[in-house]
């Protein structure tokens, strides 16, 4: 240590000490220690920092009106739920089809209760969950009871789960969010505290179509197309097929090369999907979701028949004939 | 890497120490622990822009935590916490006092600055180091963006408070035989930030508190559908940083004032000019915050004021660098590792300024607005000046903290390759941001001239990275092995260093 302190040109007033090595380790030490204890929670945390929205969203959607997220006081209860689809779409539901058994189970829970909620897409098209204080529409969604989005729904086979801890007495409802679901019949009833069970006033989805319904005519004669093919206001409800009007027009011839131009000008999202309802996309173009007011376009350089559908209302069909 | 004043102590001794070395070296290690940090950060970014479409990272939100933590860390977490680390070391013996004038406050500014940046390292929010209203209130997920925000608010009171102690020190302590006319450069560049500091950061402190009561829904001030206005917060947080960037630069100028002279062997040409232009530039920096703002919507009589206000801040730039240039003139320079980084410096700093003369006439600045090319102009000051002029005076400091000498070799490689990557990345940005590259993007149309701009530019990254591994072995390696310095001139340049031996009072 003697050479270490001493100065080189031995003039200094006071002796010189110089770093050595054990310190240096030694401050490497410390640092790495503090980067792994560091690391470690960085790591370990990394979702948990991005997972709650600022208080101004719940404030400004008017969140004081939707009961929850409340303190968890009482039981858990665990319902596992799955979307299902009639054959023909137009009945939707959780669990069983309506008329069957298990169809939209209610939910009985006293304030301070949890529900888990395990769900499951057994359908074909796009779904997503949530529970909600409204008695119609698919807004008011109390946060952390939903499972993806509408705008980033489950996709068939896909699944989830959420909570949802009741804050008040009345009526809640888990519904499908996708916007025109909820209408078609997936919608349940989640009942917390003594209040009285209500009429299912929203179970109001069709019996299992007994009237048989008209087969699109996709085989009627491709019309000439010019510009722009409209999803007409209205087409995410279920009707719209039978007259071939989900797609305007819904059968088109264009020449090889031309683009093809969608217009979404209905209030619900849609998509633009090659293949049928039956056999799923066959992939030879997918808008994906796209929104009310936006435009999708392709252009398609072989010949042949493109028959598309839409993911989320499966019974908008429409056909192109590319010469 | 710790220099003994008077005996060997025990680290934490030097941990609560409030004296102005110990409390420099903490400075020195913790911005340079997040140099590290940071500077990987900007490698995942360049490795991700390498291609078109998703490279490493995973998804776009990921991608902008991941430029906003950068961004953040470095500008207040390395640069700032550099300077200070020099001021802390030099100023009081420039000024020949024993100490800082408020040593304890001097240890309370270094102790915010670990718990600040553990917020923003741990929350790694994603609104972008402007924090971008209205985004940043109804949207930014939380906690993380709450964590930035009191994370930038210690760090703002932290500068605060160190810049209260550097003008006392440097005003009222300064030794009765010197007058305010003899204090050297250096020490004027941190007298001129550090009035800057305290004008400036008060307006963002504000801005902070309104963000955060904003996104809490109490108030409105930024949130259009509370009746706010978001570009009021363009106003507020531009005062403070525009200014800052002079913060930012003044330091690492005055650090190039020290090594000049030295490594010339020649007094500085003009030390009144020197002065004159560090306190011109604290003031013209106020007078240009707008320039930020052209695409806004301003009128034209607002844009004409700030963008002569913005080029008033040319001559006090180019002062120092004819200063630097006419010091250097007829020297006996020796190139030693820390003249090269200052020299090359001076050299981007004027490609720097020459781009930001371009920028500031505001109808170009509609053309490059939020393009790369203000990417590669901001980067090009920050790493080309700043960085450069606080490296070269890291290996400047070297001896004098350590008593051991780096490797002289491994410094001109590191600053060959640093300098040689600094334009691959940073020019090359300039001409991608003509070809309307957008800054701030995960993904980008595979362009041809896009992709082989963002891999020149990648490439040029990866050179720095490696230079800055070099570095790191080297300053390790250095301070544990290094050959022993001859502390009383270890460039062997002659002349009367500054020399933190000489620290009066060295354990109290």
């Amino acid at each position: 240590m003697s050479n270490e302190t001493e100065h080189p040109k031995g003039e200094a007033a006071h002796p010189v000490y110089r770093t050595t090595p054990a310190r240096t380790g030694k401050m490497l030490v410390i640092m790495l220690g503090i980067c792994i204890v560091g690391g470690a929670i960085f790591f370990g945390m990394w979702d948990y920092w991005i997972s709650q929205p600022p208080p101004v969203v719940a404030m400004m959607s008017g969140g004081d009106d939707h009961g929850g997220p409340a303190a968890h006081t009482g039981d858990t209860i665990s319902s596992d739920l799955s979307f299902i689809e009639s054959s023909d779409f137009r009945t939707l539901a959780f669990n069983a089809l309506p008329g069957e058994s298990g169809n939209n189970p209610s939910i009985q829970m006293s304030v301070g209760d949890k529900v888990v909620f395990n769900v499951v897409n057994d359908g074909r098209s796009f779904h997503s969950f949530g529970v909600t204080h409204d008695d119609e529409g698919f807004s008011g969604i109390i946060p952390g009871s939903e499972v993806a989005s509408a705008s980033n729904p489950l996709k068939a086979g896909e699944g989830g789960t959420s909570e949802f801890v009741a804050g008040e007495e009345g009526i809640f409802y888990y519904i499908c969010t996708v916007p025109g679901h909820r209408e078609q019949g997936m919608v349940g009833t989640i009942i917390v505290g003594d209040v009285a069970a209500p009429e299912p006033v929203v179970e109001t989805a069709p019996e299992p179509v007994v009237e048989t319904a008209p087969e699109p005519v996709v085989e009627s004669a491709p019309v000439e197309f010019s510009g722009v093919i409209s999803l007409p206001e209205g087409s995410g409800a279920p009707g719209c097929d039978e007259t071939n009007e989900c797609y305007i027009p819904f059968n088109v011839s264009v020449s090889a090369g031309e683009e093809i131009t969608w217009s979404n000008d209905d209030s619900a999202a849609h998509t633009v999907t090659s293949g049928s309802p039956a056999e799923g996309p066959d992939g030879n173009f997918d808008s994906s979701l796209f929104m009310a007011g936006s435009t999708f376009s392709v252009t398609l350089d072989e010949s042949g028949e493109y028959p598309y559908f839409c993911m989320v209302h499966p019974w908008m069909i429409g056909n192109i004939t590319v010469n | 890497m710790v220099v003994e004043l008077a005996k060997p102590r025990p680290i934490w001794q030097i941990m609560f120490s409030t004296h102005h070395t110990d409390v420099g070296l903490l400075y020195l290690i913790l911005s340079l622990g997040f140099l590290f940090l940071g500077g990987a950060l900007a490698l995942a970014i360049r490795a991700e822009l390498f291609l078109p479409g998703a490279q490493i990272i995973g998804d776009a939100m990921t991608f902008n935590r991941i430029f906003t933590v950068h961004g953040t860390t470095l500008i207040f977490l390395f640069i700032l916490p550099f300077a200070s680390a020099v001021g802390n070391y030099y100023v009081p013996i420039m000024v020949r006092y024993k100490d800082m004038a408020y040593p304890k406050l001097n240890a309370i500014a270094f102790w915010m600055i670990p718990p600040g940046g553990a917020l923003i390292w741990l929350g790694f929010a994603d609104f972008t180091w402007y924090a971008t209203p209205p985004y940043s209130i109804i949207s930014a997920p939380g906690p993380a963006a709450d964590m930035w925000i009191f994370g930038l608010k210690i760090l703002g009171i932290s500068s605060v408070l160190g810049a209260i102690n550097f003008v006392v020190t440097i005003l009222k302590c300064k030794h009765p035989d010197m007058s305010i006319g003899q204090v050297p450069l250096l020490a004027w560049s941190f007298l001129a930030s550090s009035l800057i500091i305290l004008v400036a950061i008060p307006t963002f402190a504000a801005a902070l508190l309104m963000l955060l009561t904003d996104r809490l829904g109490v108030s409105g001030f930024f949130n259009p559908a509370m009746g706010g206005d978001p570009i009021a917060y363009a106003h507020l947080f531009w005062f403070t940083f525009h200014p800052e960037v002079y913060v930012l630069v003044i330091p690492a100028i005055g650090m190039m004032y020290e090594i000049i002279p030295r490594f010339s062997r020649k007094p500085i040409y003009s030390y009144n000019s020197g002065v004159f232009a560090f306190v011109l530039l604290a003031i013209v920096g106020f007078s240009s915050w707008a320039h930020h703002m052209y695409a806004t919507g301003m009128s034209f009589t607002e844009k004409t004021v700030f963008m002569v206000g913005t080029l008033a801040a040319v001559p006090a730039s180019a002062m120092h660098v004819y200063n630097f240039v006419a010091t250097m003139w007829n020297g006996r320079i020796k190139f030693s590792t820390p003249m090269m980084w200052a020299v090359g410096g001076i050299a981007l700093f004027f490609s720097a300024g020459a781009g930001g003369v371009a920028n500031a006439a505001m109808p170009l600045d509609f053309s490059t607005h939020d393009s790369y090319w203000v990417v590669g102009h901001f980067h090009l000051f920050v790493m080309g000046t700043i960085a450069f002029g606080s490296i070269g005076f890291l290996y400047y400091m070297f001896p004098y903290v350590t008593g051991r000498m780096y490797n002289e070799t491994m410094g001109k490689v590191h600053f060959a390759m640093s300098f040689i990557g600094t334009i691959l990345v940073f020019f090359t940005q300039h001409v991608l941001g003509l070809y309307g590259m957008p800054r701030r993007v995960f993904d980008y149309p595979p362009i041809p001239e896009w992709i082989a701009m963002n891999q020149i530019a990648s490439i040029g990254a990866m050179i720095i990275g490696v230079s800055m591994v070099i570095f790191l072995a080297n300053m390790i390696y250095s301070s544990g092995k290094g050959p022993l310095a001859d502390t009383d001139d270890p460039f062997g340049v002659g002349g009367k260093y500054y020399y933190p031996f000489e620290a009066k009072n060295p354990h109290h």
